[in-house]
């Protein structure tokens, strides 16, 4: 190498390095694991990805939905309770896993259906995460966590939207959300396609979405990213930009009565954005709905 | 399986960050010339590096993936704190010249603080930390060619021949 490179190497080489360095860098590689477990309860906020998915919805049922919406029923006084636990804390291994269950629902076909569901996937939960912590073992050992459990988005007089988190702590969390909303009057599961006439939402609600992405991707000055385009971002940067929600996308309903959205971690933006929410207002989907009763 | 994965990078990650913590150091204090302010973009860089370290193909891409987060958290630091001025390509071009004639004589001791930043990182991370140009061009978002062309400029802005055929011709 040149001897004036050698010399500037040199130079570069000679900033000291301050004591506090390697107390930062611990500090940072502890507290990376411990943030995501703190952050649990605030999971909206910052976690979820596509690790461990939920199959078997019902929400992508839209038939099924429809066969339940037919046996009528009186309202009743729904709740939604923790039917049972699985705790698991060992110094470096912690599972904590929820499972929701609804009570008093009229319909017992529904409660069934999503109850089942539910301590199916509790137990099957539990079950990989002895499997996984056998494997880690196996390997060495290490840190492992898995929390899950449920948050009641909304809970009126008509419409119960739960949302339900998985989150893997290895290193790196990953989470997992799914929602249910039920029509606590009719007793149905509400699906995202029955609450519109056709399949037009699919394209209101995405030309609505990319119209708040790339607000705020402006508003925030590029704070927020969202993989759309026309936003002014490079196009190298979006190798797979945002086109259109599924017709079954992960979706509930606030309890002011407004669709909202949901994204899980990465399916629209960089990681570091969490899960991301668009609320949807009315008057957009107005022309698509057939009725003002759940979303008005 | 995935979650498998996402354990053994990050135990090549905690080693990774461990033995080359200072060579991440002097990369971040580059950008921001301040201790405090380094130490605060190598603990951010890692808060970073472990959430999305799932999404890590190879561990072998390791190394220059948290480089490349490393400079992307120094300069998302400096614009938030306006000590980055962004310039487009033909500014910098119509600016280049004159930038010249200033750097003519330039001084050993502050020559690499005195070199625009986007010529800078190019050197630090080429001849410093041993990457190959390909590399340095990821880390930087810069196509090869130009990560090429500010080499050269820089080396030239620095008043260094390319004797011993080390540089871009050697990675090319």
């Amino acid at each position: 190498m040149d001897k004036k490179l050698k010399d500037l190497k040199k130079q570069y080489e000679e900033v000291p390095i301050p004591k506090e360095l390697d107390f930062v860098v611990e500090n940072a590689l502890k507290q990376s694991n411990k943030k995501k477990k703190n952050r649990t309860p605030h999971w909206l906020l910052g976690t979820a990805a596509a690790a461990m998915l939920f199959t078997a919805s019902l929400n992508v049922s839209p038939a099924m939905a429809r066969t339940l919406s037919e046996i009528p029923v009186v309202g009743s006084v729904v709740k939604v309770l923790t039917w049972t636990e699985y705790e698991v804390a060992d110094d470096t291994y912690e599972a904590n896993i929820k499972v929701p269950s609804i009570e008093n629902l009229e319909n017992q076909k529904l409660a069934n259906t999503l109850n089942e569901k539910y301590r199916a996937e509790g137990k099957a939960l539990y079950d990989e995460f002895i499997a996984d912590v056998g494997d880690i073992k196996a390997n060495g050992g290490g840190h492992y966590g898995v929390d899950s459990g449920y948050d009641i988005k909304t809970d009126n007089d008509q419409i119960l939207s739960i949302g339900r988190y998985i989150v893997n702590t290895v290193g790196s969390s990953s989470t997992v959300m799914h929602y249910d909303t039920i029509d606590k009057q009719n007793e149905i599961l509400i699906t995202l396609p029955m609450l519109f006439k056709d399949d037009s939402y699919i394209r209101v609600i995405s030309d609505n979405i990319k119209e708040q992405m790339r607000e705020q991707i402006a508003t925030s000055n590029e704070e927020k990213i969202y993989w759309v385009k026309g936003a002014g971002l490079p196009d190298e940067d979006l190798m797979d930009d945002f086109k259109a929600i599924d017709a079954d996308q992960q979706f509930y309903i606030s309890d002011k009565g407004k669709l909202i959205i949901s994204f899980d971690k990465y399916e629209v933006a960089p990681g570091y954005m969490g899960v991301v929410e668009f609320e949807i207002p009315t008057d957009v989907l107005q022309n698509s709905l057939v009725s003002n009763q759940y979303i008005h | 399986m995935k979650t498998r994965n996402a354990f053994q990078h990050e135990e090549v990650f905690v080693q990774l960050i461990r033995e080359q913590k200072e060579r991440f150091y002097l990369l971040a204090y580059s950008y921001t010339k301040n201790e405090q302010d380094a130490l605060d973009i190598v603990q951010d860089s890692i808060q970073k590096a472990m959430l999305s370290l799932d999404r890590l193909e190879h561990v072998d891409y390791m190394k220059s993936w948290f480089y490349k987060i490393v400079v992307r958290t120094a300069i998302d630091f400096l614009r938030k704190h306006n000590r980055l001025q962004v310039t487009d390509d033909d500014t910098l071009q119509y600016l280049t010249p004159a930038q010249e004639d200033i750097y003519e004589d330039i001084d050993l001791e502050h020559a690499l603080e005195e070199l625009p930043q986007m010529y800078r990182e190019v050197v630090i991370l080429h001849y410093f930390e041993d990457l190959k140009l390909a590399d340095v061009a990821s880390i930087l978002d810069i196509k090869l060619s130009t990560a090429k062309s500010r080499l050269y400029k820089a080396l030239k802005l620095l008043k260094i021949q390319l004797q011993d055929g080390k540089g871009e011709t050697a990675h090319g």
